[in-house]
């Protein structure tokens, strides 16, 4: 369900790229005051334990000083920030890169500008696994062919990462049977036996853990431990139009992620002003690393993983231009 | 959406109005029915949270996916202490109440204006029926690339799903003129104002009020939506964060939340729809009863 809104998103946002709408309105609100001026920025994020460095930075004033006005849209997913970011309504948008090359191979006009976050590389403690329940039959990741296995979207980051740590372990990856559910609703789908297998996000995975799910493999850290999993994203027409207020977000939003990566109880605790996760959840969850750069070998692997399972509809994407 | 049955009808003033049980055992029996009727909504809202209670203390669902109602009431509490809860509840009553108010408006002058011209009501009626069953959740992408997640994407998305409840019946009463009534007022040589005030405006209210009643409910319905997926605020988007966070208690709070927001919306439809109809043949009937 969650593919298909997206794909429609991207469908109407291509129809609205090359009609040309959309655009004009747009760049009015944020991008004119270039002077002196703080500057409104708005950026469409999803309010998960990936952006506190966002957060973090907007309180220790690293984006006022540079004269941004920091606003957080928090939404759902990806059909709701990529065409905001199209269309002006966001000047900035947070998306993992699978969804960024998907776009771009589509046609919408979308540039990465600055990272966003990256695996732990720790097999075992990454910030996202596959989980199975307690008693399960499941030990490792090649048993996972021929089975059912939970991810938030088809087609997308997490089951090609799954595939490639089935493929790796030795199993058949097109045995694998996917299926579509949010990540809060999975510990239920395992402990009810709806599914084999779960790929879990914090703070699912945690939670999952909690109630005594056993974690099998770590795709993200497994497919490249330096896997750059998310970054922050403009439209083309304001990377063209404003390369100094895309500099100055991409400065601040780089010292944000040095500060989070050097003060990561900080960073757990500005969690707290924009989710609800439990106290004792918190603690426990697994914090993503910083890092301030792409690990670009990393990307180059997920669009091979992308185009050898199909995602991409025949399309290679453009890694230079997405992410330069 | 079962409002059939409480759909006004018009039919003919006869002496049918007052019933058969006009004898004094059946008024005191009637009395007793109406002090019932609210306690028996409440001996079924009560032994849902008994039922609540009980279900994950027994172990039929577990508590970590359905919290006992008592953990839900304090999840709750707590709930109502927030500032943000209150705020949130503001921007969905907004969003709702300007939604609403834009559909109804919409709908009556649109009903009323395609509504008197059969050549204007022949060209329409196809496409309207082609807009109608869209799912405003469909529009979602195209309110984001208009309006970003600010109060317009809501109200584009509410409007959009409200409008037709009110068009549609309104069509619906405008139809319904009694053409005696209407070949009368002619006789007696009424301007056309006095025929839309005299003659239309009292056939379509019933019509109207039932439309807006049931406009009432789905803005609600789409408010909540919008704000869940889009992120506009409001409570879909407390709602949003607490199940990303998996905070199951909270979830389950604002469900009921928003339930009871449900409730009240239709109590006051309902209370509006009274008085403004109490005249009306099935106002009457009903307060007697």
């Amino acid at each position: 369900m969650q593919r298909r809104v997206l794909g429609l998103a991207i469908a109407v946002v291509t129809v609205a790229a090359a009609a040309g709408c959309g655009s004009s309105s747009g760049t009015g609100g944020a991008s004119s005051a270039a002077g002196d001026k703080t500057t409104q920025v708005k950026v469409g994020i999803i309010p998960i334990v990936d952006v506190a460095p966002l957060y973090l930075g907007q309180q220790k004033g690293f984006f006022s000083s540079r004269g941004i006005d920091l606003k957080m849209e928090t939404a759902q997913g990806g059909a709701a920030i990529i065409p905001g970011v199209v269309s002006g309504q966001f000047q900035f948008g947070f998306s993992n890169v699978t969804s960024l090359m998907i776009a771009q191979t589509k046609g919408v006009p979308i540039k990465s500008v600055v990272n966003g976050t990256a695996s732990t590389g720790d097999t075992g403690k990454d910030i996202s696994g596959v989980a199975v329940k307690e008693d399960s039959p499941i030990k490792s990741a090649k048993e996972l062919a021929g089975k059912t296995v939970a991810v938030n979207t088809l087609q997308n980051i997490g089951d090609t990462t799954v595939r490639e740590v089935v493929r790796k372990d030795g199993g058949d990856p097109s045995k694998v049977k996917f299926v579509e559910m949010p990540f809060d609703q999975m510990p239920a789908a395992l402990d009810g036996g709806q599914v084999d297998a779960a790929w879990v996000g914090e703070p699912a995975l945690t939670i999952a853990k909690g109630q005594g799910a056993r974690v099998v493999a770590s795709p993200f850290a497994e497919t490249d431990p330096n896997l750059t999993i998310a970054t922050y994203f403009a439209s083309t027409k304001l990377a063209q139009e404003n390369p100094d207020l895309v500099k100055k977000f991409t400065e601040a939003v780089t010292e944000s992620l040095n500060y989070a990566s050097e003060h990561p109880d900080e960073a757990r605790q500005i969690v707290t002003t924009y989710t609800k996760i439990d106290g004792e959840v918190l603690k426990k969850l697994t914090l993503p690393t910083w890092p301030a750069e792409y690990d670009m070998a990393s990307l180059e692997k997920l669009a091979s993983l992308g185009e050898q399972d199909g995602i991409f509809g025949g399309q290679k994407p453009d890694l230079d231009a997405l992410f330069s | 959406m079962s409002a059939s049955g409480s759909t006004p009808v018009l039919t003919k003033p006869a002496g049918t109005a007052t019933g058969p049980g006009g004898v004094g055992g059946g008024r005191v029996r009637r009395t007793l029915d109406r002090a019932r009727t609210p306690l028996r909504g409440l001996a079924g809202l009560a032994g849902l949270v008994v039922l609540l209670e009980v279900l994950p203390h027994i172990g039929v669902v577990s508590a970590d996916y359905l919290p006992p109602a008592s953990e839900m009431g304090r999840a709750l509490w707590q709930l109502l202490g927030e500032d943000a809860f209150w705020t949130a509840l503001g921007d969905t009553l907004t969003g709702w109440g300007l939604g609403l108010a834009i559909a109804v408006v919409a709908g009556v002058v649109a009903g009323v204006v395609i509504g008197s011209a059969p050549v204007l009501r022949a060209v329409t009626a196809s496409t309207i029926e082609f807009l109608r069953p869209i799912p405003s959740v469909a529009l979602i992408p195209v309110a984001v690339l208009l309006y970003g997640t600010d109060l317009e994407s809501k109200l584009l998305l509410v409007v959009y799903a409200s409008f037709w409840q009110v068009l549609v019946q309104v069509l619906a009463g405008m139809q319904d003129v009694d053409p005696v009534a209407e070949d009368t007022a002619r006789s007696y040589r009424m301007g056309s104002w006095g025929r839309v005030r005299y003659v239309l405006w009292p056939t379509a209210l019933p019509y109207v009020m039932t439309g807006v009643r049931l406009a009432a409910t789905v803005a609600l319905v789409l408010t909540i939506t919008a704000e869940l997926v889009i992120g506009s605020p409001g409570l879909g988007n407390q709602l949003a964060v607490a199940q990303t966070s998996g905070a199951v208690p909270r979830v389950y709070a604002l469900v009921l939340v928003t339930g009871l927001l449900g409730v009240a919306v239709n109590l006051v439809a309902r209370a509006i729809e009274r008085r403004a109809l109490h005249w009306h043949q099935s106002m009457r009937r009903e307060g007697q009863r």
